[in-house]
């Protein structure tokens, strides 16, 4: 659980982060999303104590962190950044090791560590542990860099618009395995973005930052019903909002009990009902049938029924501007 | 065949140069025979003083040489180079052997235009050729200890023996050791010393935006101090300091001698060891440094495991140009009684005995461009792509 405590940064005249309050649950993925300048980097370094906070404190699981050495608070929570910033003289298996040799893990276990990681993040050990980052495609430092955060088993993982750098269909791939690896170590996940979509994909909650002011934090569900601002309304989409509600639950979420009608379309359990809803439309069927990772039918869900989720509330229907007051 | 002919691509334009200089050798005077060592030389050309056979072979050689320099790729360019530098060698020696047998003891052989000037042309052509063939820095820290193995080969084959520079070691074999021992002391030690200095100092200048611009600066002021001059504004303070500690003065340190000549090394290397150590260390990509930092490296960690590595080849350029230089101004030492390869200089230039010049020279040459040619394979073999 991390705590953000009336934080604020101030530069000078400016004030980067002004006055911001929100807890982080454990275990959780929360996504700080807004524009260039908004101060998200600013917020996130404040965790690690890059920066110094002005006023205001951040407490993991309720010890205030300024009572840490910076050096070895940082040693625990795993850091990436936007250019990944790997070690351009270590070897990929060196780079991930960095945090395990500071801490003085025996060798062998750094090397069960190494591989395991590299494993994991499809990155054959044999060939690339002995590789240098300029040896390596941009998704490949990418997955390197992530491995490194990862190294000591920190129950926290900072990322500073990790994606950024990758193309469209890398990072997609990317991100899917970053929610697997998150899911597996149940780590609580902090990352900084600016797309909007990104954040919705991922994240449990969504924290809104502008100019330095926390717009809102909430699960990305209720800040597409109820944005709590013009500005977190504009961001998170006037058009496309209901492909985005439905984008959130799952075929097995939704599932209706029972056999699925006659001509019902097999899709897997693990689809969104936004893809699923395309699956129909393009194959001319009015139902589908849910079925899960190991083949067995999990019941079955209507073309009806997407729709019905995908209505906004009542008040919408006199459009957006009704909505907001 | 005339296909090869026609273009003009396959037509390396570094042929003329070598061809001219290689045919200007070969009409030259190989060597110059003088009645003893201070006496002008009379100019004798490869025909007259080889024997018909080998002057043959060394006219095939180098023909064979121009040849590549035109048409050749890497290797047939770095062989022809080479055999024509070995063949060169030999052919100096045999002439000179031969003409000092009939002209008496006194008399002396040295290397004439035409052997510079085809040497010169073949190092050209070796030189190219290495670019070329892109040596990795491993094997060019192999040729240069090939090339000295081969040049310390016809040295005590006796092939030289009568070479008038070989003559003048012959008569001061234990000063050139001697001299050449604190040459190199001169120049490494000094070197040593400005690293011990100037690269805790370039550290200390990352961190200190006041200070930066003045000392750079004072550096700066003591670069541009011609090295005559600086050599004669040590010996005063030196000379004061070892008058007044009697300590200093029984160490051997006064206003001349190694003292003020190691000094003023010093001085002129701090400059390079300094500038280049903060430029390395401020190259260092911004994004490394922050990953390191929200990793948990402290500040020392960081110097230690991050910055300075990535720092080195920069500061070696700063190493490289320093030994290269001091290796050139060690020479000029030897006017304050300073010792080194610069004593046979001044020597032969008061004695009017070009001999004896060269035997202070040519060392020098050779060991700067050899310390040139392996601080650049240092470099390379240091340097790491940014990913
Ligand atoms: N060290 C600093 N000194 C002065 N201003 C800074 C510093 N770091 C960040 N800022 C300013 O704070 C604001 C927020 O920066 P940042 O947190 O990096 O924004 P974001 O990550 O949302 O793009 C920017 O206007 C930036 O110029
Ligand atoms: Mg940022």
């Amino acid at each position: 659980m991390i705590s953000f405590e009336h934080l604020t940064k101030r530069y000078g005249e400016a004030t980067v982060v002004d006055d911001i309050s929100f807890t982080v649950p454990s275990r959780t993925v929360t996504a700080i999303v807004g524009a260039s300048g908004s101060g998200k980097s600013t917020l996130l370094r404040m965790v690690n104590r890059l920066v110094a906070p002005s006023s205001g404190r951040v407490c993991i699981d309720g010890e205030d962190i300024a009572r840490i050495q910076p050096y070895m608070l940082r040693r625990r929570i795993g850091y990436t950044i936007q250019n990944y910033g790997l070690f351009p003289h270590y070897t990929v298996a060196e780079n991930v090791a960095t945090v395990p040799r500071l801490l003085g893990w025996p060798p062998a276990r750094i090397e069960a560590k190494v591989d395991e990681l590299l494993t994991l993040f499809r990155l054959d050990p044999g060939e690339f542990r002995n590789r240098f980052p300029h040896q390596l495609s941009g998704g490949q430092q990418q997955r390197v860099g992530v491995a490194r955060a990862l190294a000591a088993e920190p129950n926290i993982l900072l990322m500073d618009e990790p994606f950024g750098a990758l193309d469209p269909i890398i990072r997609e791939k990317a991100q899917d395995d970053l929610k697997a690896i998150q899911s597996r170590f149940g780590t609580t996940l902090l990352l900084v973005t600016h797309d909007m979509e990104e954040a919705i994909r991922l994240a449990d909650h969504i924290a809104v930052m502008e100019g330095g002011r926390l717009e809102q934090y909430a699960p990305p569900g209720e800040m597409l019903l109820h944005p709590a601002t013009p500005l977190v309304e504009q961001l998170i989409g006037t058009s496309d909002k209901a492909f985005r509600v439905l984008s959130l639950v799952t075929l097995e979420a939704a599932a209706a009990p029972g056999p699925p009608p006659p001509g019902a379309l097999p899709l897997p359990a693990s689809l969104s009902l936004r893809e699923a809803l395309s699956e129909l439309l393009w194959s001319r069927r009015n139902a589908l049938a849910v079925i899960g990772d190991d083949g067995a039918p999990k019941g079955s869900v209507t073309l009806e029924a997407i729709l019905r989720r995908a209505a906004g509330p009542e008040a919408s229907q006199d459009g957006p501007a009704a909505e907001r007051r | 065949m005339t296909r090869g002919y026609l273009r003009p691509a396959a037509f390396s334009r570094l042929g003329f140069v070598v061809t001219g200089l290689l045919a200007a050798a070969l009409a030259g005077p190989l060597v110059s025979f003088h009645a003893n060592r201070i006496l002008p030389g009379d100019p004798r050309s490869v025909f007259a003083c080889l024997p018909p056979a080998l002057a043959a072979g060394l006219v095939l050689i180098l023909a064979a040489a121009m040849a590549a320099a035109f048409f050749g790729g890497g290797w047939p360019r770095l062989a022809m180079a080479s055999l024509g530098i070995a063949a060169l060698g030999i052919a100096c020696g045999v002439a000179a052997s031969r003409l000092t047998a009939t002209g008496g003891s006194w008399s002396r052989v040295s290397p004439g235009m035409g052997f510079w000037l085809g040497l010169f042309g073949l190092v050209v052509l070796f030189a190219d050729a290495a670019v070329r063939i892109r040596f990795s820095p491993r094997a060019r820290l192999s040729l240069v200890f090939l090339a000295g193995l081969c040049l310390a080969g016809f040295f005590y084959s006796g092939i030289w023996r009568d070479v008038s520079v070989v003559r003048e070691y012959d008569a001061r074999a234990a000063d050139f050791w001697r001299e050449g021992g604190i040459h190199i002391m001169l120049a490494a030690g000094s070197l040593m010393v400005a690293c011990l200095i100037g690269i805790p100092l370039g550290i200390g200048l990352k961190f200190s935006q006041a200070l930066r611009a003045p000392i750079l600066n004072l550096l700066n002021v003591i670069q541009t101090i011609p090295s005559i001059a600086l050599f004669g504004m040590l010996i005063v303070p030196l000379s004061w300091l070892a008058a007044h500690l009697p300590a200093l003065a029984k160490a051997g340190i006064n206003g001349v001698g190694v003292a003020p000549a190691f000094l003023a090394l010093v001085l002129y290397s701090l400059l390079p060891v300094t500038a280049n150590t903060l430029i390395g260390l401020r190259g260092v990509p911004a994004p490394v440094l922050d990953a390191a930092r929200g990793m948990g490296l402290t500040s020392l960690q960081r110097l230690g495991r991050v910055e300075l590595p990535l720092a080195l080849p920069v500061i070696l350029t700063g190493v490289r140009l320093v030994l290269v230089q001091n290796l050139g101004l060690a020479t000029v030492a030897a006017l304050i009684g300073g010792g080194g390869f610069g004593v046979f200089v001044f020597q032969g230039i008061g004695q009017g005995a070009p001999d004896l010049i060269l035997l202070g020279a040519l060392p020098s040459v050779i060991l700067a461009l050899a310390a040139a040619v392996v601080m650049d394979a240092l470099i390379a073999l240091t340097a790491r792509p940014a990913p």
